[in-house]
Parts: structure tokens; C-alpha cells; sequence
């Protein structure tokens, strides 16, 4: 196997050099591309507000909040656990008030919070120590024993805990601090008495003290390769993309059952528009003018037109149960109405039967648009002078379009063909959501939804790359198929 | 070799001369018609369908509510006690003039509520007050809807549009008038852009981010105002370098001109939009933000103009070359004057194919987000919402096939008219 790989390289490098020479210098050109996608993906996930760590532990347990130290104990272990307790990136760009080692706050509303109170006061001594002061009072709240006397008064003190927290403006925390101060009296909650007063000292500290400046100064701190985003892209090229946030299953599983449908549906819908738009397109354009091609021609330009998340609902109402005719399954792909006992062509049965409306969707779109691209090159090609000297030596005219003339109006559709790739991948995202396939779009919109990182950053790493190659796919065949075009430069 | 002006009368040909094209074409010319009504329904929807009177004489004084609405909104005028919180559905009025639609888009009608149909009976006290598209769940009336929907529509098509044909246009016409080496600059000037950039970038965003933000939640106006001033210190702090630049050009290895890529650098751009997944893209940005139809606008706009910078960069590769920017140059005018006053202008025509088609697939990326229930505000009815709100188990035809209808007519429209430019540009048929 290696062996004939080798012949190939071989034979490539020795009879089609600049071809050769052509699809390195772009497979280079590739590099850079890709890690400009990877650098905006991370990017765009970094800035999604919200804290992942929060949202799996909160949907794993439900008795948080019982003992502070456990559960921050816990916060940080699936903070590492996931990689997220490095620093973003290389480097940060930031003033000389931000502390380098940020990134050690565990929790992320919490260290949003301090970054604007660096904004505010630019001493981060103090801005840290009156956060250790929260935090030494949350530790002594959470020794309180509660009981009847206590029980109002300690909830209430613990909302405005949490306050003091998340809050930077001067109001929002005073009057915290004032009703923190209202319960610690009315409960005569003694031992936290001695850390409140901690907390408003240092507060006062951290705004008397503040030093503005610093946050004019720009400074940039550098991490090195212990960051989140190398740690993800070089796993990425080892071809470990990391597991799902949200059922903790293997990225790479959770993408290869999505891909399945959508490959599968993007396969029949594709195979079934070319059987049927090649030979429309050649037919009207070469009839160009008939009242069969004017009739084709506004009928597929109707189609084009038509969005399909309105067809999608439409056939749902319509044919899809409701209070019309129910003939086909609105939602899903029958996973339920199969059992093993079936064949596989019961099974297969089944599928086409739940799948019958999405691929009527899928089809209607991509045959319009090819027939009429396949018109389009059609007439373009039957007014060359090849054709007319084919038509002068006597050929007959089904010879003429069939042979000669497909040939080169197939062109524009290869480019086309191409961009299949990628679509595959991405999926029809409108119509997997609407007839709820789990199909890659599917996947995809809800792990943006719940920000499920590791599976967006895959799927849009291997669209883009598969985009790349579809294109220097497609201009290969363009070259092997027309030989004027030639790699080497003009 | 043609004189500017004798340039300037062969544009004027030639533009009569597309006119003359597009209306040979009658389905484009019968589209653009379209359009212009849609326009229309757009611009006066408040006149068309709005449960405010346009005249009404209450307690013995004139007023004129919906005109007075625009007034309030911009801060000019103030409702008066008597109809701060009047019912303006059920109130008597001593004389009044409603609007042909007498409802709102927010208008709720409690006796009409629950869909229903526009050809069954309506619990509505005469035909006047009838809901003739029917209503939604809540009431709502669907032409109203629909009528307040269009401007909606038409104004993410316009909008993204906008801002996709400038960053197209500046992008493609960078790359394909400039090319890979017809830029110079100094190596002074690369550095100290480079070391301004990082300058620039602190002192306009690094730094302001909390200001920003703050000016953000507080209105989107201040944020605005903010943004701009950011973008102001950005540029200054940029240019600050770059005359800086000039002291550093003493030395000579730093006078040495090297040529920037651009046509590269473009290139690779966008290569990256194209691979990633339009949608994606989308859906990513919006569901990070807070819903807004600026934002919808704005995404939008900001991820569709490869098409245009193609376009135009592929028209310009052409255009350089050509006898009249070489009369440019050698009466000795600016590479730049050059470029936005003789080499753009006469590269525009492709663009407006490519703007047309652009218009119908915002239009579509707009309701399909809205479909899904993403990026415009919740109390923001639009054509995609309505789609989206006849997917409930019952079968509220109407909910489902006047917006629907709306936005494949909207649509269709627009892709004809793409499609008459693309015929009346063409060189080939100019034969």
C-alpha cells in the first residue's frame, strides 16, 4: 500500500512537476489560513459569557453551596480537569495594574469582577486583598451553624455574599455591606463580625488607595506553550479533539454519529439532483428559448427562491400529521420504530420513510440551482465554433450535445462538486433543526447554545479545512479536465 | 486618450445603456416595481397599519397621534395627560380618522386571541375592524405584522448590505489596484505601523474596554459615542507612529521601500470567511450577544462581503490596465485619486449584481435566525417570527403561509432583479 503511495508521489513529482509544485505552494499557503480560523474560533469562545465549569457541575450535582471549601475543591478540579485553569493564550496584552498570574482566579465571574475593579482602582494588592477578605467571610459564614434564630438572617447575609462577589459599583456594594451588617445585629452573628469588618477595611483600602495610572501603561505577559490554545491545537493535529462538555463523550464519537446522517442525507440528495438536473440542464439549454426550457427555467427559479425552512414547514403541515394529511413523520429519524429484529432492508425502509420529507427539502434547492448552472455552461458551449464545425461535418445533433458539448459544459459543475465537502460537513442547519435529524448543524447549533467548546472548535477546524481542500480539489479537476489551464505561472 | 470629461459622457452611455438593458427585461423591470412598493409599505407602515389614530379630536382638542409618536420618539414632543395611558382601541373619540390596518404590530385583541382564522368568523364589531390575515396566539393581528415586518426586512437587507459593499469595495479595490507591489512604503514606516498598531490598539480598546462596556449597557447611542471616540484615539495614536516614522527614515536601511502584499493579504482574508461556515459564523457571533437587529445587521454585513471584493477586485485587475488610468498617471495625479475617482467608479457595475443577490440572502439569513428564535429582540415581531409561530401542534395555515409568502415574494424580488443586472451587464450581448 505504502509502496504504491510512493509510486504516485513518484510519478507525480517526476511527470507533473508543476502541478506538483502547485499543490505544495498552496498546501502552504493552507497553514497560515488555518491557524488565522483556529485563532478566531478560540476567540469567539473565549468571549462567550458564561462559565462552562459552573454549568457542568451544576447539571452533575445538585447539593452545592453545602460546604465552601468542598465545593470551590470541586470547581477547581473540573476547572483543570478540563485544561481551562491555564492561561488563554502566548501571551496577554494588558496594563500594568492586571497581575500576570490572573488567570489562577478560579472562578470566572469572579475574576471578570476583579478586572473591572482594575479598571476602577489599578492597585491590585489591595483589590486581591479585599477579595481574600470575601472569601476568609464566606469560610467564617459558612461555619455558622444554622438554626431557627439564625436561618433568615443567614440566607439573607449569604445572597449579599454573593454580591459582593459579582458587583463593582459603589451602590449595588454598600448597600450590601449595609444589610450584611443589619443581620450580622439583628442574628448577633458574632463570629463573622471580626471578617465583615475585615472586608469593609479593605474595601476602603482599595478605593483610597487607588493607583489609576498603572492601567494607562500597556504590558504584555508572556506564558509560553502552557496555555489553553496551544494545549487544544497541537491535541487537534494529534487527532485528539478533547471530550464533550456536556455527556462527557469523546468529541470525536459525538461527531461521527452526526456525520453519518448528514453524510447519508447529503449523499442521496446529492445523487438524486444530479441524476435529475444534468439532463434538464442540457436539455433546456439546448432547446434554449422552447416553451419546455421557459416553463423549466421559471419553475427552478421559483424553486431557488423558495426558502426552505417555509417548505420545510409547509410539508409538516401539510403532509407531516397536524390536520391535514399524515402521510409521513414530522420529526426524527425513527430510531424508535426500529428494532433488531428487523432486516436491513426493513431498516432502511424506515429511514427513507422518516427521511422522505428533509430530503424532499434538501433536493428542491440544489436542483434548481444546478440545472440552472448546467443551462447556463450549455449554452455557453453550444455557441463555441467547435460546435459549429461538429455540426458542418454532419454530425448529428444528439453526437453533438452528447459528446462534444456535455463535455466541456461539465466544467463549472466540477467546481460545484467540490464544494459538497464542506457542506457535508456543516450540514443544512435549517433543516436539521426543523425535522430535529441529529445530524451535524444539529450538533453543532446546540453545542453553540450550551457552549460546548471542544465540539464547535472541531467541526468548524475541519469545515474550513475541508472547504480548503475542496477548492484546490476542484482546481485540480479543472486542470486535468482542460488543458489550457496550466499551473505553471504565465 | 479621453478627457475626464469625455470619460464622464461615455459613463453616462453607459449607464443609459444598462437602463435601456434592465428594461428590456420584464421580469426584473416588473421585480423592481416590486421593490418600490415594498419600499413604500416599508417607509409608511406606521400610516398603513397602526392602532393610533392618524386624526382624532378628543376632549375638544386636534390631535395627531401617529405623526405626534414620531415627535416623542426623538425627544421633540410629549403626549399629552389626557392620552398618556389611553386606550386607543376602545376609546370614543369625537372625530376620527384610523389607519387602514387599525392595529399594531403589539396590539393585543383580547376577543380575537388563540388564531384565529381570517376566513371564519371574527368576534370583531364590523368589517371595518376585521383581522384580515387573522391573528396569532396572542391576538396579534398578521397583517399588521407582516406590513411592520417589511421594514424590518428591508432594512437588514439594506443595512448588511451596506456595510458588506464598503468593506468589499475598500478590501477588493485595495487588492486589485495595488496588486502585490504597487504599494511601497518605507521599512521605517512597516515598523513603527507595527509597533503603533500594538499602541493604537491599547490606548483605543485595551484600555477603554470597561468604558466601553459601561457606555454599552447604557444606552446604545453612548456606546456608540464611545466606540467612535475609541476608533478616533485608534487612528491618531496609529498616525502619531507613523509620522514618527519619518525621524526613524534618517537611517538608511530604514528607507528602504519594501511592498506590501495586499493583494495576499486580501486574498487570504478571504479565504478565511469562505471556509468558515456562514452560518456558523452567525449563529456563533449572535449567540454570544445580546439580541439586536444592529447586531443582526452588522453580522451579517460584516460576513458577506467576499462576493463584492471579488467582484470588484477581479473588474479592477482589468480596469488598471486600461488607457484612462494611464492618462491618470501621466497627467500626474495621485495613486489614490486615481483610485476612488476614475478606477472604482468604473468598476462598480459588477457589484450592483452582486449587492442585489447579497439584499435577498440577508433577507433570508434574517428570518431564518428569527425562525429560531435568535438575535432580534423579543417584543420584535418579524416575518421569520410569525413563520416560527405556526409550529405549534395545530394548523394555523395563515400564520404559516402569509409570511412565508412574504419572504419568498421579498426574496424572489430580489434574486430577479440580480439576475436582469446580470443580463444587462453583460458585454456579451452587447453585440
Amino acid at each position: 500500500m505504502a509502496g504504491f503511495f510512493l509510486f504516485v508521489i513518484l510519478f507525480i513529482c517526476v511527470f507533473l512537476r508543476n502541478m506538483f509544485k502547485y499543490i505544495l505552494k498552496r498546501i502552504l499557503i493552507f497553514i497560515p489560513t488555518l491557524l488565522v480560523i483556529s485563532l478566531l474560533t478560540f476567540l469567539l469562545s473565549v468571549s462567550v459569557p458564561g462559565d462552562p465549569v459552573e454549568q457542568m457541575l451544576s447539571s452533575a450535582s445538585e447539593n452545592g453551596g453545602k460546604n465552601v471549601l468542598a465545593s470551590e475543591q470541586a470547581y477547581i478540579d473540573k476547572r483543570k480537569n478540563l485544561g481551562l485553569d491555564l492561561p488563554v493564550f502566548y501571551f496577554s496584552l494588558s496594563n500594568k495594574a492586571t497581575p500576570k498570574n490572573l488567570h489562577e482566579i478560579p472562578k470566572k465571574l469572579h475574576r471578570e469582577n476583579l478586572e473591572v475593579f482594575i479598571n476602577k482602582y489599578g492597585n491590585w494588592n489591595e483589590i486581591n486583598s479585599y477579595y481574600q477578605s470575601v472569601k476568609q467571610l464566606e469560610i467564617a459564614v459558612s461555619h455558622i451553624d444554622k438554626d431557627s434564630s439564625n436561618a433568615d438572617a443567614l440566607i439573607a447575609v449569604k445572597d449579599n455574599l454573593y454580591k459582593l462577589y459579582i458587583n463593582h459599583d459603589d451602590a449595588t456594594l454598600t448597600s450590601a455591606k449595609k444589610n450584611i451588617q443589619k443581620n450580622i445585629q439583628i442574628a448577633s452573628l458574632q463570629s463573622i463580625s471580626a471578617p465583615f469588618q475585615n472586608t469593609v477595611a479593605a474595601y476602603t483600602a482599595m478605593k483610597t488607595k487607588a493607583t489609576t495610572w498603572k492601567n494607562s501603561i500597556p504590558s504584555i505577559h508572556w506564558y509560553g506553550s502552557q496555555n489553553q490554545y496551544h494545549q487544544w491545537i497541537t491535541k487537534f493535529f494529534k487527532g485528539d479533539f478533547g471530550i464533550s462538555y456536556q455527556d462527557q463523550r469523546p468529541v470525536k464519537t459525538v461527531i461521527w454519529d452526526a456525520l453519518r446522517w448528514t453524510l447519508m442525507l447529503s449523499l442521496i440528495s446529492m445523487f438524486i439532483t444530479y441524476l435529475i438536473s444534468i439532463p434538464l440542464g442540457v436539455y433546456s439549454g439546448a432547446h434554449k428559448g422552447s416553451r419546455f426550457d421557459k416553463t423549466t427555467t421559471t419553475i427552478l427559479f421559483l424553486l431557488y427562491s423558495l426558502p426552505s425552512f417555509w417548505v420545510a414547514t409547509l410539508l409538516i403541515m401539510f403532509l407531516g400529521g397536524g390536520d391535514f394529511l399524515g402521510w409521513f413523520p414530522a420529526y426524527g429519524v425513527g430510531t424508535d420504530a426500529i428494532d433488531d429484529s428487523m432486516n436491513i432492508f426493513q431498516v432502511a425502509g424506515v429511514r427513507m420513510y422518516y427521511l422522505f420529507l428533509p430530503l424532499v427539502c434538501f433536493i428542491y434547492p440544489s436542483l434548481a440551482f444546478i440545472s440552472r448552472q448546467m443551462r447556463g455552461a450549455m449554452i455557453n458551449t453550444l455557441s463555441q465554433d467547435y460546435i459549429r464545425t461538429a455540426r458542418a461535418k454532419g454530425l448529428d445533433e444528439k453526437t453533438v450535445l452528447w459528446k462534444h458539448a456535455i463535455k466541456n459544459s461539465l466544467l463549472p459543475i466540477i467546481t460545484l462538486f467540490a464544494s459538497i465537502f464542506p457542506l457535508a460537513i456543516s450540514g443544512a442547519v435549517t433543516l436539521e433543526i426543523i425535522f430535529s435529524i441529529p445530524g451535524m448543524g444539529k450538533t453543532v447549533v446546540e453545542a453553540i447554545f450550551s457552549r460546548n467548546y471542544p465540539i464547535v472548535y472541531t467541526v468548524v477546524m475541519f469545515s474550513a479545512i475541508l472547504t480548503l481542500v475542496g477548492n484546490l480539489v476542484a482546481d485540480i479537476l479543472y486542470a486535468l479536465v482542460d488543458p489550457r489551464i496550466s499551473f505553471s505561472k504565465k | 486618450m479621453s478627457t475626464p470629461i469625455e470619460n464622464n459622457e461615455k459613463e453616462q452611455a453607459y449607464w443609459s445603456y444598462v437602463k435601456r438593458q434592465f428594461k428590456k427585461n420584464k421580469r426584473a423591470l416588473f421585480s423592481f416595481y416590486i421593490v418600490c412598493f415594498l419600499a413604500f409599505i416599508a417607509l409608511f407602515a406606521d400610516v398603513l397599519a397602526n392602532e393610533k389614530p392618524l386624526y382624532c379630536s378628543y376632549k375638544g382638542n386636534t390631535y395627531f397621534p401617529v405623526f405626534r409618536e414620531y415627535g416623542v420618539m426623538m425627544g421633540f414632543a410629549k403626549w399629552p395627560p389626557d392620552l398618556r395611558n389611553i386606550d386607543w382601541l376602545n376609546t370614543k373619540f369625537d372625530a376620527v380618522v384610523r389607519a387602514p390596518i387599525p392595529y399594531s404590530p403589539t396590539t393585543l385583541d383580547p376577543f380575537n386571541s388563540g388564531f384565529v382564522s381570517p376566513f371564519g368568523k371574527q368576534d370583531v364589531t364590523s368589517t371595518r375592524w376585521r383581522h384580515w390575515l387573522g391573528t396569532e396566539n396572542i391576538g396579534r393581528d398578521i397583517l399588521a405584522s407582516l406590513i411592520h415586518g417589511t421594514r424590518i426586512a428591508l432594512t437588514v437587507g439594506l443595512v448588511s448590505m451596506s456595510i458588506a459593499t464598503i468593506i468589499g469595495i475598500l478590501l477588493g479595490a485595495l487588492a486589485g489596484f495595488f496588486g502585490d507591489n504597487r504599494i511601497k512604503i518605507s521599512r521605517a514606516s512597516v515598523i513603527m505601523l507595527l509597533i503603533g498598531l500594538f499602541f493604537a490598539y491599547f490606548y483605543g480598546f485595551s484600555a477603554r474596554s470597561f468604558t466601553m462596556s459601561e457606555a454599552f449597557s447604557l444606552s446604545l447611542l453612548k456606546g456608540f459615542l464611545q466606540f467612535s471616540f475609541s476608533i478616533l484615539i485608534f487612528i491618531a495614536v496609529l498616525g502619531g507612529f507613523y509620522l514618527l516614522g519619518f525621524v526613524l527614515k534618517i537611517i538608511p536601511f530604514f528607507k528602504t521601500k519594501v511592498a506590501i502584499p495586499l493583494d495576499i493579504i486580501v486574498q487570504r482574508l478571504t479565504e478565511i470567511f469562505l471556509s468558515i461556515p456562514r452560518l456558523f459564523l452567525i449563529l456563533a457571533i449572535v449567540a454570544i450577544a445580546k439580541p439586536g437587529i444592529f447586531l443582526v445587521m452588522a453580522v451579517i454585513g460584516f460576513t458577506s462581503w467576499t462576493g463584492i471584493s471579488s467582484f470588484i477586485r477581479a473588474e479592477l485587475l482589468k480596469v488598471r490596465n486600461l488607457e484612462f488610468i494611464e492618462a491618470a498617471e501621466a497627467l500626474g495625479y495621485s495613486r489614490w485619486r486615481i483610485l476612488f475617482k476614475h478606477a472604482i467608479p468604473n468598476a462598480l457595475s459588477p457589484v450592483l449584481i452582486a449587492v442585489a443577490f447579497g439584499i435577498a440572502s440577508a433577507i433570508l439569513v434574517e428570518s431564518f435566525l428569527s425562525f429560531i428564535g435568535l438575535g432580534i429582540p423579543a417584543e420584535v415581531l418579524t416575518w421569520g417570527k410569525l413563520l416560527a409561530l405556526s409550529r405549534g401542534g395545530k394548523s394555523q395555515l395563515w400564520v404559516a403561509i402569509f409570511p412565508g409568502l412574504a419572504i419568498f415574494l421579498t426574496v424572489t424580488v430580489f434574486n430577479l432583479i440580480g439576475e436582469g443586472l446580470t443580463d444587462a451587464l453583460d458585454p456579451r450581448q452587447k453585440k
